[in-house]
């Protein structure tokens, strides 16, 4: 098993810190001591120790700050810092608050107990009796001297000293000495042979001494004794004085010293005691603040550290949240936390693979729905999808190009909301919306209308939308525009017919002709007056009939022959006029004209687009009375992105009636009295043949309109 | 919520509590009345009167047993027109009072030269350190004549040598400020 290395939550320097803030409070606690040696630098560290509270005060100040600055921000991780902090402020706080109060409260009444009154008067008391003690010592020795004075009266001056000699070692003296009046030395004597100077009175005592003619002391002696000093005057002619000095036993200085140094002390305590309590006080106050000072700001440091892999997570879920997958946290600790931080990872790993894989999965359905798109809007077929509601949900561009109604404009509502722009269409959309909502299988229906270029037949496929459960969530229709088809399939059905007759009618007119006519010339002169007058009117009436015929037979022949032959660019402007000039002589009627200005080429053949004019113009011509109007302009135009020259004919006649606007175009129709009904026909099949499009303006409600759109040639410029 | 404000506010509380107490009491402290040094024969001796004070807490204090001391501190600068002055001379004289109670008197130590005086009052033993009389300094040899010198007198009011519980108030309390000014004069050659 591998050992992990313990890592502490704070670093060395802290703990190098806190261990100099340690001994510096227990070299503080030490030098209150008085003995001790370190009382010498007590100030010294009590200053230290005040600059290290006030540093300490300033680090705990600088994280205060910090983590308000950071809740302010709403920083990730302030509040639960601030909350912790806060807590363990309280949790540290309150006890040592406790134990601070109930030390004081300790520590003064254990100051205090020291002292009461009876020690202080046993002190007192004591103190008393050891200067009565040596008080009565004093005066003792003061009687002795005085007494010595006597024996010393009447000594020789060449005498006294030896006298002095033997009265010190009587009295008990450790030394005598004989003064004069003014001070001077007359004899000494001290038990101590190498004393050469005597104890001096001071100036003090010489005062006293002429004041009282007596003196007596105790006063500190060498090597801490205790010695008394006693004067007297010795009455001679010349006053003298003796002055004795006679030790203080070593017991009673003891005992004498002993007691002083208990009172000394005392007292010293007993003055101390106020200040006594203020040091304390001041050291226990120290060590409390910079211990709870160190504690706090160890507490920032370990709650900044525990805090961190916190602030990462709440970093990392900001991330995730705004989308970022890719930066995974650091993991710090080996610990809960950390393993936390892990997880945290390794979500964030698969959650951004799994939106990789969505994205992935997204541009491909995407890629597909544009890709269907793209092959929907390019159907020649319309196709539009209804939801479960029938609302539309999609439509191509070739269902504007069939219907010339913006149906994608239309998504989301219903189908028969078409028929708002578009009346005709009614009758149809209503019949796809039936059989939208009814049919349960896949049907199909030709339905017919008058679109904007004429009648428009189309064939409508239609599909109910199942979902995987059953339930029908919409349908699609596919329609196909198949007017053209038709309009092919009768074009062609009457080809043949035309092309028929021409060969099956037309060879057998010409024998009949002759033959009528060989009649006539045969039988003309044989026959009566009579006869032969309804005989010619036979044969001409035969003939006029075939020829009649003949005539109907071309026209057949003229509208199953391909009528672009051969083709050209053609200036239709030019062409316009060229054809009106032959008609602008036809009295009564007027021409007005309006070619758009520039060159509107197209490429065809003119023999064939002569004729289209010429059956327009004599149609008109026909329909209208000799003061009537024939407007004709010419305008280019753009559809589906194709240039279309648009040639559009009116007339002020007597107008079509609205059941022969959608048969107008095919053979046999006609509002004529006389005529095969192939004109328009054979327009229709020249324009349709020149790849252009004609059909009636239904607009127009005066009149007949047509209007002709023809592809403009490439070189022609919009 | 604590602003930076208050902050601010705390942090100068804190160093207003934390300044010492840098004035003097004029009233208590010490008096260097008069001083000089003059040259006896090879030696510029000093002679100083001094007045000392003691406040009433230093006087119970002193009665209560407790030990004050003094330094009476003396200099003799070199003085540079444009550098910092030399200290030709540095010397101290420490004085230790003392009550003893079992004798009534106030012995007064001289603890630089190690004598000892007893005294029955307290201004009898003031009036001994007062006085400071044909105190020798330097040899005259030392004393060059070309230069200027500045005498400096001190009276140090010792309180790091006070009992421990005193020493942290006598450095706030104004009653136990009781150290001179320095005193200073030229030196007359």
């Amino acid at each position: 098993m591998a050992f992990e290395k313990v890592k502490l939550p704070f670093s060395l320097f802290t703990l190098i810190l806190f261990g100099l803030i340690l001994l510096s409070l227990q070299l503080m606690s030490s030098a209150t001591q008085e003995s001790s040696e370190l009382s010498a630098l007590y100030s010294w560290l009590l200053l230290i120790n005040g600059l290290g509270s006030v540093v300490l005060l300033s680090l705990v100040g600088v994280n205060i700050y910090t983590l308000i600055q950071h809740t302010k921000k709403r920083e990730a991780g302030s509040r639960l810092t601030r909350r912790m902090v806060s807590l363990f402020v309280v949790l540290a706080l309150a006890p040592a608050v406790i134990v601070f109060y109930f030390s004081m409260q300790f520590l003064h009444q254990g100051i205090d107990s020291w002292f009461n009154v009876e020690i202080d008067r046993a002190l007192e008391d004591a103190l008393e009796l050891s200067q009565s003690s040596l008080d009565q010592r004093m005066r003792w020795h003061l009687k002795q001297t005085q007494q010595l004075t006597e024996k010393l009266q009447d000594s020789s001056e060449n005498r006294v000293a030896l006298d002095m000699e033997n009265l010190r070692e009587l009295s008990g003296a450790t030394e005598m000495t004989l003064f004069s009046r003014q001070g001077r030395i007359i004899a000494s004597s001290s038990i101590n042979l190498g004393d050469i100077l005597p104890s001096l009175p001071d100036k003090n005592i010489w005062l006293q001494l002429r004041q009282n003619g007596e003196y007596v002391a105790v006063a500190p002696a060498h090597e801490e004794k205790l010695m008394v000093r006693a004067i007297a005057k010795v009455d001679t002619q010349e006053p003298q004085y003796l002055q004795a000095l006679y030790p203080v036993p070593v017991r009673v200085y003891d005992l004498a010293d002993s007691v002083e140094f208990a009172f000394v002390r005392y007292k010293e305590m007993k003055f101390l005691r106020h200040s006594l309590k203020i040091t304390f006080t001041l050291a226990l106050s120290l060590v409390l603040l910079m211990s709870l000072l160190a504690a706090i700001w160890v507490a920032f440091i370990s709650i900044r550290n525990i805090i961190a892999p916190v602030k990462q997570l709440v970093k990392g879920t900001q991330a995730v949240a705004s989308g970022h997958y890719d930066e995974p946290l650091p993991v710090i600790a080996q610990d809960d936390l950390g393993f936390l931080v892990e997880s945290f990872n390794e979500m964030m790993n698969r959650i951004a693979m799994a939106r990789d894989e969505t994205r992935i999965a997204g541009f491909e359905v995407e890629n597909q729905r544009a890709y269907l798109e793209t092959i929907l809007a390019n159907l020649t077929a319309g196709v539009i999808s209804f939801d479960a509601s029938y609302n539309i949900r999609t439509a191509n561009q070739a269902a504007y190009r069939i219907f010339h109604i913006h149906v994608n404009h239309f998504i989301g509502r219903q189908l028969l909301d078409l028929i708002n722009d578009r009346s005709e269409l009614a009758e149809p959309l209503k019949s796809i919306q039936r059989l939208l909502e009814q049919a349960e299988d896949i049907w199909q229906q030709r339905i017919a209308f008058l679109g904007p270029n004429g009648r428009q037949e189309l064939l409508c496929r239609g599909t109910p939308l199942y979902s995987q459960e059953g339930l029908r969530v919409g349908g699609v229709v596919v329609f196909d525009d198949v007017t053209d088809l038709i309009q092919a399939q009768k074009n062609a059905a009457w080809g043949e017919v035309a092309r028929r007759l021409a060969h099956e009618i037309k060879n057998p007119l010409t024998p009949i002709q002759l033959s009528a006519e060989r009649l006539q010339h045969k039988l003309a002169d044989k026959l009566e007056p009579a006869d032969a007058e309804i005989l010619q009117r036979s044969t001409r009436t035969i003939v006029h009939q075939v020829e009649a015929m003949k005539e109907m037979v071309d026209d057949f022949s003229e509208y199953a022959k391909p009528s672009k032959k051969e083709t050209v660019d053609i200036d239709l402007s030019q062409l316009v006029k060229e054809i009106l000039a032959l008609y602008t002589l036809k009295s009564g009627v007027k021409f007005k004209t309006d070619y758009e200005a520039g060159v509107l080429t197209v490429n065809g053949d003119p023999i064939s687009l002569r004729q289209v004019l010429h059956n327009l113009i004599k149609n008109a011509l026909e329909a209208i009375d000799s003061e009537g109007l024939i407007e004709i302009s010419l305008h280019r135009v753009q559809k589906n992105n194709t240039n279309f020259i648009e040639l559009a004919l009116y007339d002020n006649g007597t107008g079509i009636k609205e059941d022969q606007i959608e048969t107008i175009f095919e053979p046999y129709v006609t509002t004529k009295t006389k005529g095969t009904g192939l004109g328009l026909a054979i327009v229709k099949k020249i324009i349709e043949d020149h790849g252009g499009a004609i059909w009636v303006d239904t607009s127009r409600k005066v009149g007949a309109g047509f209007i002709i759109q023809l592809p403009a040639c490439h070189s022609e410029p919009l | 919520m604590l602003s930076s404000r208050y902050l601010a506010i705390f942090f100068c509380c804190t160093l207003f509590w934390l300044l010492p107490f840098t004035g003097y009491a004029d009233d208590l402290a010490t008096e260097v009345i008069d001083a000089e040094i003059t040259l006896q024969k090879d030696h510029y001796v000093l002679a100083a009167d001094i007045a000392y004070q003691l406040s009433k807490k230093a006087t119970i204090a002193l009665q209560s047993g407790v030990p004050l001391y003094w330094s009476l501190q003396i200099k003799l600068l070199q003085q540079h027109p444009y550098l910092w002055d030399k200290t030709v001379l540095k010397t101290d004289i420490h004085y230790r009072l003392q009550y003893q109670a079992l004798l009534n008197v106030y012995r007064l130590q001289n603890l630089s030269s190690g004598e000892t005086y007893n005294f029955s009052t307290l201004y009898a033993a003031l009036d001994l350190m007062s006085e400071i009389q044909d105190f020798p300094l330097i040899e005259k040899s030392k004393i060059s004549p070309e230069e200027d010198y500045l005498c400096a007198l001190k009276v140090k009011f010792d309180r790091g040598l006070l009992p421990v519980p005193l020493r942290s108030i006598a450095y706030i309390d104004k009653q136990w400020y009781l150290s001179s000014d320095w005193t200073l004069w030229p030196l007359k050659k």
